[in-house]
């Protein structure tokens, strides 16, 4: 449950604005990094259906990639394709690819059937495929990663972490949620318990052991407003452990946000003290 | 006859001084503005980081050329001031006389970080009134206009008219744009309480993670938003502005009462 307090900082804003604003984003960073539009992997999720609408506003270039595995429950397929009918995507601009023969091709290759490992293969097959999708048409690989997602570092790194932009990547999932309505995307997306469905039966809140409003409030109270874990636990009414739990998830993923480390040995080391801009030249 | 200024909201592309100088010329020369005030660092963009060392050249040589066509212009620039030592700078062109002020106060908080850059300007050098067609102003860049001193000490050395150039990004989501209310409030009270026109004119568009929102305005010795500029977009606007409403406010407010004892006390904490 989200406590008033948070929900009026998170959820009472002008999703419009927001709308018009992550677009307009988009379409000036597809131009100014000489792409002709862009691509996003669509699961059928809440994540990937927002910014697959969000990409269609901002370009008439935008290509969809469907890539269901064993692990990805019918019903996520179809709402993939009623997020393609919503956003008028015609056969031109779509395709489906079922990734688990190349899953099973890494898989054996490593002599594994974790399923975290190959959950993780997945996730990175997903990756090789939208940017070589990416690259033949000269588009951007749009990623769908949401604020709470990448603060708990509940993602792939190199996997649905490999991509170029991340427009709801400033967002919560509960925020995100509340825009997907603005934007149309059917409640049963909207409302369905978030999965990356890496393996059968996983569920976002189910591995996290919380939902997903306490979450994105814990996250906000820590590191927006940044309250000791006792005042969180008052007002979230939440055990101070599930609190404790949520604060180490993100500091322990902290590597996956960040460029990988350099050893320092010259006077000027990338990123520590050579920083430049992404528009450089 | 009042004084016509051009408020040039633009959208600076970052690092590339060439496309800038070229987009201040054609304002320059297009504009039927007395002055024409273009954002902070609108020569060279604001979320420069290393690319500070890169440009400052650049940017100086282009503040040159910029004075062959102008008649009252205002530019930001990285200034070198002396070897190694660089300034957020903005320039003030007068008939072709190229003067500069610098930035006292630089944000180095959140997502800034001026100080790893550049040096403050030093009040006691740095303070500088203009004038142009009957009009006295000063120049104060950005944060400077979230503290008192700086615009007070400029309106009590003789200016009537304060421009500031500005690159305010946007950033605590609300229903509002919060930081565009918080830039209203400040210049309506520096206007109210000194007697001056307040001239904000803001970057616009993304730079880096960055999205400077425009929304440039000027603001009458009334406390009134005279005229806006649009949001989220480049655009150009021209308000007159005179100096009877300088004397409206000064006539009736105690901005001639300037009590030198407390600035004794804040000189000594």
């Amino acid at each position: 449950m989200m406590p008033d307090y948070v929900r009026k900082k998170l959820l009472l804003v002008d999703f419009d604005k927001i709308t018009e604003y992550l677009v307009e984003r988009m379409r000036e960073y597809i131009k100014e990094s000489g792409k002709e539009g862009g691509i996003v992997g669509l699961s059928g999720g809440i994540d990937s259906s927002v910014t697959a609408v969000l990409l269609s506003k901002a370009t008439k270039n935008a290509y969809f990639l469907l890539m269901p595995s064993s692990s990805t429950p019918h019903q996520d397929l179809q709402h993939a394709y009623s997020i393609l009918k919503l956003v008028n995507a015609t056969e031109k601009n779509y395709s489906v690819i079922n990734i688990d023969e190349i899953t099973s091709l890494f898989s054996k290759a490593v002599g594994t059937d974790d399923k975290l490992v190959v959950g993780n293969i997945k996730a990175r097959v997903r990756m090789i495929l939208l940017y070589a999708f990416a690259q033949k048409h000269n588009y951007l690989v749009v990623g769908t990663g949401d604020k709470s997602e990448l603060m708990l570092g509940y993602f792939t790194k190199y996997g649905d972490g490999g991509v170029d932009i991340l427009p709801i990547g400033d967002l919560y999932k509960t925020q995100v949620r509340a825009l997907g309505l603005h934007l149309g995307i059917p409640e049963e997306i909207v409302k369905k318990p978030p999965s990356p469905a890496l393996w059968e039966g996983q569920t976002a809140e189910g591995e996290i052991g919380l939902d997903y409003e306490t979450i994105d409030s814990i996250l906000y109270l820590k590191f927006e407003e940044m309250l000791d874990e006792e005042t969180i636990s008052k007002i979230t009414n939440t055990d101070i452990s599930a609190i404790n739990k949520i604060i180490k998830m993100v500091k322990t993923s902290q590597h996956k946000r960040l460029p990988p480390e350099i050893f320092r040995l010259s006077g000027r080391a990338i990123n520590s003290d050579w920083r430049y801009p992404r528009q450089w030249g | 006859m009042g004084l016509r200024v051009e408020l040039a909201q633009i959208r600076p592309k970052l690092g590339d001084v060439t496309h800038n100088f070229q987009k201040h010329i054609e304002i320059i020369k297009t504009s039927s503005a007395d002055c024409v005030v273009f954002p902070e660092l609108s020569l060279t963009g604001y979320v420069l980081r290393d690319l500070v060392f890169e440009v400052y050249k650049e940017s100086e040589k282009a503040v040159n050329k910029l004075s062959e066509h102008s008649k009252c212009v205002i530019a930001g620039l990285v200034k070198e001031v002396r070897p190694g030592i660089l300034r957020n700078s903005a320039a003030v062109i007068i008939e072709g006389k190229i003067d500069y002020i610098y930035k006292f106060y630089l944000p180095t908080y959140g997502l800034f970080e001026e100080r790893r850059y550049f040096q403050p300007g030093d009040p006691r050098t740095d303070l500088r009134i203009y004038e142009y067609k009957g009009y006295k102003f000063g120049v104060t860049i950005c944060e400077d206009a979230w503290h008192y001193e700086p615009i007070e000490a400029l309106a009590l050395m003789g200016a009537d008219v304060i421009m500031i150039p500005a690159a305010s990004p946007m950033r605590r989501l609300s229903s509002t744009i919060a930081i565009r209310e918080q830039w209203e409030a400040l210049l309506k009270a520096h206007s109210i309480i000194n007697g001056v026109w307040s001239v904000f004119v803001n970057t616009v568009g993304s730079q880096e993670e960055e999205f400077f929102w425009g929304g440039s305005m000027v603001v009458s010795p009334l406390g009134e938003i005279i005229s806006t500029a649009k949001l989220f977009e480049e655009d150009r606007i021209i308000t007159e502005i005179n100096l009877n409403e300088v004397r409206k406010n000064r006539f009736f407010s105690s901005f001639r009462d300037h009590l030198q004892g407390f600035h004794e006390v804040l000189h000594k904490l």
